[in-house]
């Protein structure tokens, strides 16, 4: 009993986020926040979506800015279109070559099938009833089950992993000239590069969506904690419920 | 289908054929300076550059056409975008006249530089396409372009010389754009000079665009004034070979 720390129930540290992990989580950040920013600078200087495989101003479209207050000539005043492609394809490099590195390495190490795939008991209806209404209630697991992620976490980073994120290349890949000669086929899945491009804003809509749920959710399950455990990868399990008393001073 | 790819080997073959009657094409074809733009730009946008372009031309050095659609996919009112009639007294005179006074110079490193009249262009070998139009905006329009082959009309000139890196064509409204020999030999590369079964109209560029099909709208120039074939484009105005890698676009457009 050297100090008053350790005669309380001592802190359990888990080492959650590996090397890997953590610095491509960061590279992520940072590309994903670019492509977004630039993203929306390309998009304002041509404001409007259409469904197929062409559209123009004048041809019918199935968004229009102008129809949300927001004339052509204001939003193409907002963006600024050079800045927006030249990064927009930086940081589309940045975020393919990242991901490349990330998928493999986690793929090799088995990462995925260890910490994302759910449990077949998860999976159950009850289950997934009980994580929803513990998440609508912002109650979350403490202690040992607290070491890995819950069924609603595992099933949106795969959901985000392997269906968005590579939706997003092939729908931006699919709106390049250059692959109307390297594979008109890829523009065709899509029903045309106007749909790809739609689909493409679409999407963004939504992965936005999934880090603004994010983040909430690293607030609410402590934002020093977390942000310590993507940095350092050291992860303190919160205390179970019954043994909330504060540590003595 | 089947259709489709008969016209695609025919082509290729014709463009064999045509390449190797212009010395020093199918040297440059093979040279790995068909990875890189004329000038890389500084810092990590010149990698990204280098990246998007050394990737897309590997997946296409097998010189694939692109997509060609049907006639009932014509887009009805094709846009006109940005210069519709270029305030130029020459031009404005050519215009009235109907365009039969209208030359184009072709020079630089060919073997015999001449000058075609649109007559002469109409004579050439002749390729019609329907093909998509991608602006770099986002909006894209389909159309039927009729036109002669850039390949040919460099023939014509009797061919390029050994050191011929880049062709260069400037507008009659002061925009210019060097395109590398791997898009020269392209067999959709052409000038057109007909769109949709007509003569070319004033807002698309009349009378003569250019198509190259694998880039993104503003590589296709509109009102084509001259072409000239060069060794090296440092000492042409900005020295990047375009007037938008000029002013810091990507001079490579196929993304």
């Amino acid at each position: 009993m050297k100090n008053t720390a350790s005669v309380q129930e001592p802190k359990k540290w888990i080492y959650r986020h590996s090397y890997n992990a953590r610095i491509c989580h960061w590279i992520v950040v940072i590309s994903f926040a670019y492509l977004v920013v630039s993203g929306v600078n390309i998009f304002l200087d041509f404001p409007e979506l259409y469904w197929g495989k062409v559209g123009f101003q004048g041809y019918p479209a199935v968004f229009k800015l102008s129809d949300w207050g927001i004339s052509w000539e204001e939003a193409g005043a907002m963006g600024n279109r050079r800045w927006g492609r030249n990064y927009h394809f930086l940081f589309a490099w940045v975020f393919v070559i990242n991901g490349f590195i990330y998928l493999s390495w986690n793929l090799w190490r088995k990462q995925f099938y260890r910490k994302m795939l759910p449990r077949r008991d998860e999976l159950s209806l009850r289950h997934l009833k009980l994580e929803v209404i513990n998440h609508l209630r912002f109650r979350r697991p403490r202690g040992d089950a607290a070491r890995g992620y819950n069924v609603l976490q595992k099933l949106s980073y795969l959901l985000v992993l392997f269906l968005l994120f590579p939706f997003m290349i092939l729908s931006g890949l699919a709106q390049m000239p250059a692959f109307t000669a390297i594979s008109p086929e890829l523009i065709d899945l899509f029903g045309g590069r106007q749909t790809a491009r739609t689909l493409h804003v679409v999407v963004t809509v939504v992965l936005v969506l999934f880090v603004i749920i994010h983040v909430i959710e690293v607030f609410v399950l402590g934002v020093v904690n977390g942000m310590r455990s993507m940095i350092t990868g050291k992860y303190v399990l919160p205390e179970e419920e019954q043994e909330q008393e504060q540590e003595a001073t | 289908m089947k259709k489709m790819e008969k016209t695609a080997s025919l082509s290729r073959r014709k463009f064999i054929a045509g390449a190797g009657a212009l010395s020093g094409l199918l040297l440059t074809g093979c040279d790995t300076d068909i990875y890189l733009p004329p000038k890389i730009r500084g810092g990590l946008m010149g990698v990204a550059d280098v990246l998007t372009m050394a990737s897309q031309r590997f997946l296409l050095s097998d010189q694939a056409l692109v997509q060609e659609h049907d006639v009932s996919e014509i887009t009805k009112n094709f846009p006109v975008w940005n210069q519709a009639n270029p305030d130029d007294e020459e031009f404005q005179r050519l215009l009235r006249g109907g365009f039969q006074e209208w030359k184009l110079p072709v020079g630089g490193l060919v073997n015999r530089p001449l000058s075609l009249s649109l007559e002469a262009l109409k004579r050439l070998p002749r390729r019609t396409q329907i093909t998509s139009h991608i602006c770099e905006q986002g909006w894209s329009a389909i159309a039927q372009w009729s036109g002669a082959p850039l390949l040919q009309v460099l023939q014509a000139a009797g061919g390029v010389t050994a050191e011929a890196r880049y062709v260069v064509i400037d507008t009659v409204d002061g925009w210019y754009e060097a395109y590398d020999m791997f898009d020269v030999v392209h067999p959709q590369t052409i000038l057109a000079y007909g769109m949709n079964g007509k003569d070319l109209p004033l807002g698309n560029g009349a009378p003569v665009r250019l198509r190259v099909e694998r880039h993104c709208g503003y590589k296709n120039l509109k009102f084509v004034k001259s072409i000239q074939v060069v060794a090296s484009v440092e000492e042409i105005r900005g020295g990047t070979g375009g007037i938008n890698s000029d002013n810091d676009w990507h001079w490579y457009a196929g993304a």
